[in-house]
């Protein structure tokens, strides 16, 4: 039984599609999947959806004073629920997979009254989100993250910066700890229609503009300001539209940024973009700028390969492990101006090296990021936590 | 029967006068041969203790040291709650007859454990949120609120100490009068009618 606080049509972040292929990767693969997720609405509390079961539970139940009591009391309801299901289920829940502290305390309680193996997928940490811990409520959540990966048999994360991360942040031990690539689902980005893409771009660039795209949520962490600061720089050598999706509470700040800067005619804030025009918009992009500071793994960067958009990436986290420079992508300094700068106009003066690093992305997506082949790493995981689950007095 | 109370405050830790009175209440169960387990919350004496006067105790402290309010506190020590719980059930070959919550903190650890293994709970009003903070309806309230509400919807009988006490559960959270049992610790048959509840709650099948 998967626990998540967001599932399609609920997406905040990228648990959401992470616990939506994944699901359905097992699915297919015979393993049958309860999902027990937050509502939203307009999606139904129950669905069965490619074989995966959706219970979507009342999440604003009870009314809460801040974000983080709002996650414990939703955890409440959300426990109860859970429980409710787990128990009148004709068939026994083998696992209980939690995914981050967003569902702590339910997979935590799930576990001790049904006496069954725990699991977490630690997308992320409060310490490396914040760089540090620095008020009540980020030592609360850093401290509740810890207890999860404490009461899990198994903490799976989706890059070895993650894995050596989460070993440090919660000193877990190395057989405690596995690596398990997030995937990406390329055949969505077959179906774009192609001969729709030339009108589509004019909306966003005129045809001499190369097309630069930063996705991802406006927060100091994805490092959008880093591409702003660049801009002037890039633009030095050659022309181009920065198209920035996405929203976040450094919206406000950046486009003052660029209005200072002079660039409001070379900047264009779309906000948060439908799932069809954001993949048409990856498609038609030159060159994809991922600028993280902090990131666990860099789904977007896959999500650019896939769409065969070559990448821009910093070196950090996830992302370096994803792009290898040169070959799949460009690789550049985090935080660092100068560094993005050289490398996007690399890219976009080189139309040869520009397409050799499409193919070779693509290709890569295929061999190691495919979700099928994520499943059944997972599959292999529960197969063993059961196989020891077996010979423990809880079974 | 096999009971177990859930208390947030119990000896040597004193808070109000909860303490005091499930200290008395599982005393004289022990006598009236109730085999009673008592799931509590101390910073530091934790682990499982048997009194003197055979009642089993068990203290638990909160996982998560930082906290942002009591809501989050409470919310963080229920899963100790119910993995202490979850542990008598299993021990005891999975037969526990009835958990008995002391107000409202423990609520949340009493409506998984029935939902999940089908153990009833009864909510013992000592006090309500509405009178602790008189009109008071910011976030921080209505959740407390909320919870109560859902020991009420959950529970299979409530008791209250007085018959004022059961009609503001009554006029405030429109639960059912015949839910509420009116138990006095004053009264000479406590225990007998403590005893009943347990009955009533359990399904009227188990017997002491």
């Amino acid at each position: 039984m998967f626990l998540t606080w967001e599932f399609p049509p609920r997406v905040i972040g990228g648990i959401s599609p992470h616990v939506f292929y994944l699901s359905k990767s097992l699915a297919k693969n015979g393993v049958k999947v309860h999902v027990v997720t937050c509502d939203f609405p307009g999606a139904p509390a129950r669905e069965t959806l490619d074989g995966v079961e959706v219970y979507r539970v009342d999440s604003y139940k009870n009314p809460s004073p801040d974000f983080a009591t709002w996650v414990y009391l939703m955890n409440l309801n959300m426990q109860k629920e859970a429980a409710a299901i787990a128990a009148k289920l004709p068939e026994k829940i083998d696992v209980f997979h939690a995914h981050d502290w967003l569902v702590a305390t339910a997979g935590i309680g799930l576990k001790h009254v049904f006496r069954k193996p725990l699991l977490v997928t630690m997308h992320s940490t409060e310490i490396g989100r914040r760089d540090g811990l620095h008020t009540s409520t980020e030592k609360m959540i850093s401290e509740t993250e810890a207890w999860l990966t404490y009461e899990a048999w198994k903490v799976i994360c989706c890059s070895q910066y993650m894995v050596s991360h989460v070993k440090w942040a919660f000193g877990l031990p190395d057989d405690k700890l596995v690596m398990v690539p997030n995937g990406v689902d390329w055949a969505v980005y077959e179906k774009v229609r192609k001969h729709e893409l030339k009108d589509f771009r004019t909306t966003f660039a005129s045809p001499e503009e190369k097309l630069v795209l930063f996705v991802g949520r406006l927060v100091y962490e994805k490092g959008a300001h880093v591409l702003i600061n660049s801009i002037p720089k890039i633009l030095e050598k050659v022309n181009a539209k920065f198209v920035i999706v996405g929203s976040g509470y450094m919206k406000e700040q950046l486009s003052t940024i660029v209005k200072s800067m002079g660039l409001e005619h070379k900047v264009l804030f779309t906000g948060f973009l439908d799932e069809e025009s954001l993949m048409k918009l990856q498609c038609s992009a030159d060159v994809s700028v991922v600028p993280s500071l902090f990131e666990p793994f860099g789904i977007v960067a896959l999500e650019a390969m896939a769409a065969k958009s070559p990448v821009v990436v910093s070196d950090t986290g996830g992302l370096g492990e994803i792009v290898e420079h040169d070959v799949t992508g460009v690789k550049v300094y985090p935080n660092n101006v100068d560094s993005l700068a050289w490398g996007v106009t690399k890219v976009l003066t080189d139309e040869k090296y520009r397409n050799s690093l499409r193919e070779d992305a693509y290709r890569r997506i295929h061999e190691r990021y495919d979700w099928d082949k994520i499943a059944q790493q997972t599959e292999r995981i529960y197969e063993g936590v059961l196989g020891e689950y077996s010979k423990s007095f809880w079974a | 029967m096999r009971v177990i109370i859930f208390t947030w405050e119990y000896p040597p830790r004193i808070v109000g006068q909860l303490a005091e009175y499930t200290s008395s209440l599982s005393t004289q169960l022990v006598k009236n041969n109730v085999e009673t387990y008592l799931v509590t919350y101390h910073p530091y004496m934790t682990g499982v203790t048997e009194e003197p006067n055979g009642v089993k105790i068990v203290r638990v402290a909160n996982s998560v040291r930082t906290h942002i309010g009591v809501l989050t506190w409470v919310l963080t020590l229920n899963q100790e709650v119910e993995r202490a719980a979850a542990n008598i059930y299993y021990q005891a070959g999975k037969a526990v007859d009835v958990v008995d919550v002391y107000d409202w903190h423990f609520i949340p650890a009493a409506v998984t454990l029935k939902n999940a293994l089908g153990i009833p709970f009864v909510y013992s009003v000592d006090s309500l949120e509405d009178h602790r903070s008189h009109e008071a309806n910011m976030p921080f309230n209505m959740a407390i609120k909320s919870i109560e509400w859902l020991g009420f919807y959950e529970s299979a009988v409530v008791t209250a100490k007085s018959e004022w006490m059961r009609d503001e559960i009554v006029r405030i959270y429109k639960t059912p009068k015949e839910k509420i049992q009116v138990v006095s610790p004053t009264s000479k048959t406590w225990i007998d009618d403590m005893l009943k509840v347990y009955a009533q709650a359990a399904g009227g099948a188990a017997k002491t």
